[in-house]
């Protein structure tokens, strides 16, 4: 009889039955209709699949599920429940830095391990936080000047 | 221990060992390696919670870091020397840094691995365990080809050991095709140290050429001892005899441009030098 692989999700214990060689990506998306996280490229490119792993950012099509037995993984559903995420979707929002919105579930998860290391970021270093994230559709300047607002107006939150 | 189909996860490395000795496993370390192509039928034996392996400390001779420690780690680790600093901040973007291991860069032996060029250029040594003991070899002896190592079935990388004297003048470059997420095109290390006038370091490692990442220590060997004035007039000789020892991977057009950049960067290197 195989263990089955505990972790928390959005600040839930859960467990899931499944192969520890399958993708966190495919277990959040399939068995927990978390689609938020969204599937881009499964190669680690594009951080479409971005999730908050034990605190730090994480492409969720990179992770092996055995490897988190014990661990706590944050989506932007669970995210989203935060005063840190209102400050930043309330940037977002004021330089319309959303269009499909394909991206910004992880891009605006980048956006947080980004603040939560570095409250006051320059420009430059905005755009290496956000490297691994591709956009097809802003440009990026719009982002990068959210995350400016977000942390000007969110002050103490980070 | 907890298995798990398809996988082990334990919190110790002896135990780790065993299983590896036992079993039919892949190590797994950050996952950023072997994700990419990942099999259905995989085993892995996961290595991201054992401590012994997420260390970084120091003896008299070596900064010790274990196999198994992130990229950001490494970064933010200050014991870390500043050429290896450089080629993290160069590589992907953070949340493969948050991820991938130094020891799975290593391991996975190809030879765009941008640590592993730092390793060689260092001289770093590898520890390497099994459940029967262990041994320690330079990380030049640990390759065999592209892919290729000499790690036995039964064994894990645990350290890798890297000298923590003559690093501090170095030279680092990697020309890739993107900033972010560039698996290098071409990189290039290179140690330097004079002492009285006398170059006592002479070291230059060039990755994402050949089969493997390339050091030459025949050819650094004509540099070291030598005064400034005598390396001048070694310069065009060496140039010449590096250009002959570097054989890019044939009949790839892209491996011969990839050689005259490293030539250019060899040459770069010896003019930062005042040679
Ligand atoms: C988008 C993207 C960008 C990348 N950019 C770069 C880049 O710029 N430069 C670069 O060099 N690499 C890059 N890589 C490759 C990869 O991230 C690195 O090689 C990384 O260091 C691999 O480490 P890992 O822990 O994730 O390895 P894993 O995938 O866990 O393992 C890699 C291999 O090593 C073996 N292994 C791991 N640890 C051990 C151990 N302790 N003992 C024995 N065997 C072991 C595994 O069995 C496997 O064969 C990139 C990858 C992706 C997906
Ligand atoms: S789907 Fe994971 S990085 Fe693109
Ligand atoms: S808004 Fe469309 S990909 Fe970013």
């Amino acid at each position: 009889m195989n263990d089955l692989i505990h972790f928390t999700l959005n600040g839930e214990k859960v467990t899931s039955d499944r192969s520890a060689n399958e993708r966190l990506l495919d277990v959040l998306r399939e068995d927990f209709k978390l689609t938020g996280v969204k599937c881009g490229c499964k190669e680690g490119e594009c951080g479409a699949c971005s999730v908050l792993l034990d605190g730090v950012l994480a492409n969720s099509c990179m992770v092996a599920m055995g490897s988190i037995e014990g661990s706590e993984v944050v989506t932007i559903e669970g995210y989203s429940e935060t005063k840190r995420f209102q400050a930043l979707s309330d940037a977002y929002a004021q330089t319309s830095a959303v269009q499909c919105g394909f991206c910004i579930p992880g891009m605006v998860l980048a956006c947080e391990a980004l603040l939560a290391k570095n409250p006051n970021p320059t420009d430059a270093e905005i755009r290496k936080g956000i490297s691994g994230n591709l956009c097809r559709c802003t440009g990026y300047n719009a982002i990068v000047e959210a995350v400016k607002i977000a942390a000007r107006e969110g002050k103490g939150l980070w | 221990m907890v298995a798990f189909s398809n996988g082990y996860l334990v919190d110790n490395l002896t135990e780790a060992l065993k299983i590896r000795s036992e079993f039919e496993v892949t190590p797994y370390a950050g996952g950023t390696d072997l994700m990419v192509e990942a099999k259905d039928d995989a085993v892995y034996l996961f290595l991201n919670k054992i401590p012994e392996l997420r260390r970084i400390y120091s003896d008299d001779e070596y900064i010790r870091i274990g196999a198994a420690c992130t990229y950001t780690e490494i970064f933010e680790n200050t014991l870390t020397p500043q050429i290896l600093k450089d080629s993290i901040d160069y590589l992907a973007a953070p949340a493969i840094r948050n991820m991938g291991t130094a020891g799975g860069n290593i391991c996975n032996a190809s030879p765009k691995a941008d640590t592993a060029l730092i390793f060689y250029v260092a001289d770093a040594k590898l520890r390497i365990c099994s459940a029967s003991g262990e041994r320690i070899l330079p990380i030049e002896d640990f390759y065999v080809g592209r892919g290729k190592t000499v790690l036995q079935r039964d064994e894990l990388l645990v350290e890798i050991l890297v000298p923590k004297f003559g690093l501090e003048h170095y030279y680092y470059k990697k020309v890739g095709a993107r900033q972010a997420l560039a698996i290098s095109r071409v990189a290039f290390a290179g140690l330097f140290s004079t002492e009285n006038g006398i170059i006592t370091r002479f070291a230059m490692a060039f990755g994402s050429v050949a089969d493997t990442i390339l050091r030459f220590r025949d050819l650094e060997a004509l540099f070291v001892g030598k005064t400034m004035t005598e390396a001048k007039s070694l310069r065009d000789d060496l140039i010449a005899k590096y250009d002959q020892a570097i054989v890019p991977i044939r009949g790839r057009v892209s491996a011969d441009y990839r050689k005259s950049v490293c030539m250019n960067l060899l040459e770069d290197f010896l003019n930062q030098n005042g040679i």
